[in-house]
């Protein structure tokens, strides 16, 4: 059987070098990155609790199937940054906070890797996560509206209730709320703003 | 040992032709020790493939008309679509693509099969792992890495399973009368090889637990390139270097150039995954290497299909003409070679600015998961089905509606991806039209998507219908009854 044994060996040393390549050296070099001293705290910044519980209703919604999280490198193409995605190409160092890198790999809907400073208004991003349709015409974003909770208004209505206009916007009396996902959610969305620049040296390739 | 005497064309020809003179009794008894997990293996994966493509035909449909089935949790656009793709990846590729490896290997060591039990408890735990996981997503419990989106413990157990199965491809190698190895296994090899080790590490540094942000690219892009260069190739191409010669019985036409397209497969394989990230965050010469891989693997294609290539010229038209799983093997060919061009074409700079992260992106996986793997997946199991049941397919209507449709189906799907996908890469690069627009402009071509969903499943179906009418036949005849 010394073919076999020669065959495997071929097979695994091979498959070794990609995996040594790609998987062992990102291990190394991209995965003990350090965060940086910026002007004001470090870069990236941290997220905070809300956020960080956000990305996780993010990833099991599955909102990486229909937008990217990556603005492309300039050599390649300028388009990202004409359409005001964002300010600069992402970096590896963009991640460091990221539980799950959501980088996506097709854009049914926009990127999103700067939408905290796109869209500002919490309250705008909950309508949109209910009724997409009437915020953007002829947006095929998919409702959102189980993340929110639909309570009879008691007395005076909620702070927190979301104005809605579409046909499932609540009958008289009764109000909308977000959940505690969604308000995680819309944080997390918020936090996504990389109006920052690192210095030279600390993202370029080793 | 040398490569030359290990791989040395006489004796590799040698092997085949052995398995050619088997007889027929021998082979009965070869099938019969495996029929009880093969039934199971191929049942399982039927109804998952449908299951995959009914879920799939469903997300088109939402992508086209958003209030469909809207505002549920479990059935929302961002859960069902990785269920979808993982059901036609776990439940269907790689447990058919097993089951046909299984059977071959078995075949070529004429060793008979004894441990059943072990196989057919394995392909429960995975198919359990699979639905359970599924589930599991949709619930909300999914991962969102892609490929790789159930929760750990399913992810485990696929792999635990996976080995269990596995180890038995090996074990049958090991018992071969045959001192040889056949271009076909060298290939079913890597397949079992390379697919717990990869799912392994992915799994390990994604899921498991987590490597940092900053180093998770490379890995999810490395994942899916070795998905499907070195666990779905292979197999394709193993099975395909198996039936040809076995229906038209041409030799095969080079050792050497199926040789190199072997290595340089092994070589490159894992490598081009990379290229999905031109333009990604990650060091520069990750890029280069993903697109030096992927613009030679095109090479280690074009060594593949020459040889393929003469082995049909060879072989008499007439047993081409007669036989479906030669039909189907060429349809697989030609996938392949439109699979590696689209996958080439997004590897360039140029051209990967205007398409990628449009549909067109979706084109190169489906052409090579249901037009490549699965044409010649579906090959395979044209060429087993009757020696395992041992009545042939008696309706060749129904054949040719389901190679018909399937081809038309995919196709379809590949032409409108690639379209809608150019259009949409016009429209985004071009910062005057508004996103809203450029969904407008994507809207025909994905309508277009939902009908050729439909046409697969409508092409499945009539394979379903053959295989209705088959058991109906068996139970008519009286013939002892596969599980
Ligand atoms: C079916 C694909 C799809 C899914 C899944 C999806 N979106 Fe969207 N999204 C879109 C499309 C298309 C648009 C553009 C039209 C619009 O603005 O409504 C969009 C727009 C957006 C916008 C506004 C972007 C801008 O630049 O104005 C935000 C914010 C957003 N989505 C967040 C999310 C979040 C959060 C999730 C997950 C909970 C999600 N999307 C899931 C398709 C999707």
């Amino acid at each position: 059987m010394n073919q076999l044994r020669s065959l495997f060996l071929m097979i695994a040393s091979f498959f070794f070098l990609s995996w040594f390549g790609i998987v062992i050296y990102s291990y190394i070099h991209l995965g003990h990155l350090r965060s940086v001293a910026g002007t004001d705290g470090l870069l990236p910044p941290e997220y905070n609790g809300s956020a960080v519980r956000g990305a996780h209703v993010y990833a099991v919604n599955g909102c990486m199937t229909c937008h990217t999280q990556q603005i492309r490198q300039l050599d390649v193409t300028h388009a990202d940054i004409d359409r005001k995605w964002g300010e600069r190409p992402s970096v590896p160092l963009d991640y460091l906070r990221d539980r799950t890198a959501f980088l996506g790999n097709i854009r049914i809907g926009p990127d999103l890797s700067n939408i905290g400073m796109r869209l500002t208004d919490p309250m705008k991003l909950y309508q949109h996560l209910y009724e997409p349709a009437q915020m953007v015409e002829g947006s095929i974003m998919p409702s959102y509206r189980y993340l929110f909770h639909l309570q009879k208004i008691q007395g005076e209505p909620s702070a927190y209730a979301i104005v809605l206009v579409g046909p499932h916007a609540p009958q008289l009396g009764y109000e909308i709320v977000p959940t505690r996902d969604v308000q995680d959610l819309v944080a997390y969305l918020l936090s996504l703003k990389h109006n920052y620049t690192f210095p030279e040296e600390s993202h370029t390739a080793p | 040992m040398n490569q030359e005497t290990t791989f040395s064309p006489a004796q590799a020809s040698n092997n085949l032709s052995n398995e050619l003179l088997l007889n027929s009794s021998l082979c009965l008894e070869l099938d019969c020790a495996l029929n009880i997990p093969m039934f199971f293996l191929l049942r399982s994966s039927f109804f998952n493939f449908g299951l995959g493509l009914f879920l799939l035909l469903i997300c088109s449909i939402k992508l086209v008309f958003p209030t469909f089935c809207d505002g549920m949790s479990f059935l929302t656009y961002g859960r069902l679509f990785p269920v979808a793709y993982d059901f036609l990846i776990y439940g269907w590729a790689i447990p058919l693509g097993f089951a046909l490896v299984l059977w071959f290997t078995s075949r070529f060591s004429q060793a008979v099969f004894t441990h059943t039990r072990v196989l057919v408890a394995a392909a429960h735990l995975w198919n359990a792992a699979v639905f359970l996981g599924s589930l599991a997503v949709l619930a909300g419990y999914g991962t969102s890495v892609p490929f790789l989106e159930y929760p750990n413990w399913a992810s485990f157990l696929l792999l635990v399973s996976f080995l269990l199965m596995g180890v038995w491809v090996i074990f049958l190698i090991k018992q071969s009368t045959c001192r040889t190895l056949y271009v076909s296994q060298w290939y079913f090899l890597t397949f079992v090889c390379s697919f717990p080790w990869m799912y392994g590490t992915a799994n390990m540094l994604l899921t498991w637990g987590k490597i940092q942000g900053s180093a998770q690219a490379p890995i999810q892009a490395w994942y899916g390139g070795s998905l499907v260069e070195l666990c779905f190739t292979p197999v394709a191409l193993g099975i395909i270097y198996y039936i040809i010669p076995k229906i038209s019985g041409v030799k095969i036409y080079s050792y050497y150039l199926a040789l190199c397209g072997f290595v340089s497969l092994l070589f490159l394989g894992g490598w081009s995954g990379l290229s999905l990230l031109v333009g990604a965050p990650i060091p520069a010469w990750m890029m280069s290497a993903g697109v030096v891989a992927n613009t030679l693997i095109s090479v280690s294609m074009l060594a593949v299909v020459v040889n393929f290539y003469y082995m049909l010229q060879e072989s008499k038209k007439i047993i081409i003409q007669q036989s479906p799983a030669l039909h189907f093997v060429a349809a697989g060919i030609i996938f392949y070679v439109i699979a590696t061009f689209l996958s080439l074409l997004n590897t360039f700079p140029g051209f990967n600015a205007l398409l990628n992260f449009t549909d067109y992106v979706s084109a190169s996986l489906i052409v090579s998961l249901l037009g490549f793997f699965g044409m010649t997946l579906f090959a395979g199991v044209y060429y087993i089905i009757p020696r395992l049941t041992g009545i042939s397919w008696f309706s060749s209507v129904m054949i040719r509606w389901h190679f018909w449709l399937s081809i038309i189906g995919i196709s379809v799907m590949i032409s409108s991806m690639v379209l809608g996908g150019i259009i949409e890469g016009a429209a985004l690069n071009d910062s005057e039209i508004t996103f809203t627009n450029i969904l407008s402009y994507a809207q025909p071509w994905r309508f277009l998507i939902s009908i050729s969903w439909l046409i697969l499943i409508v092409g499945f179906a009539c394979f379903i219908r053959l295989l209705v009418m088959m058991r109906w036949q068996m139970i008519k005849e009286k013939l002892p009854m596969p599980q």
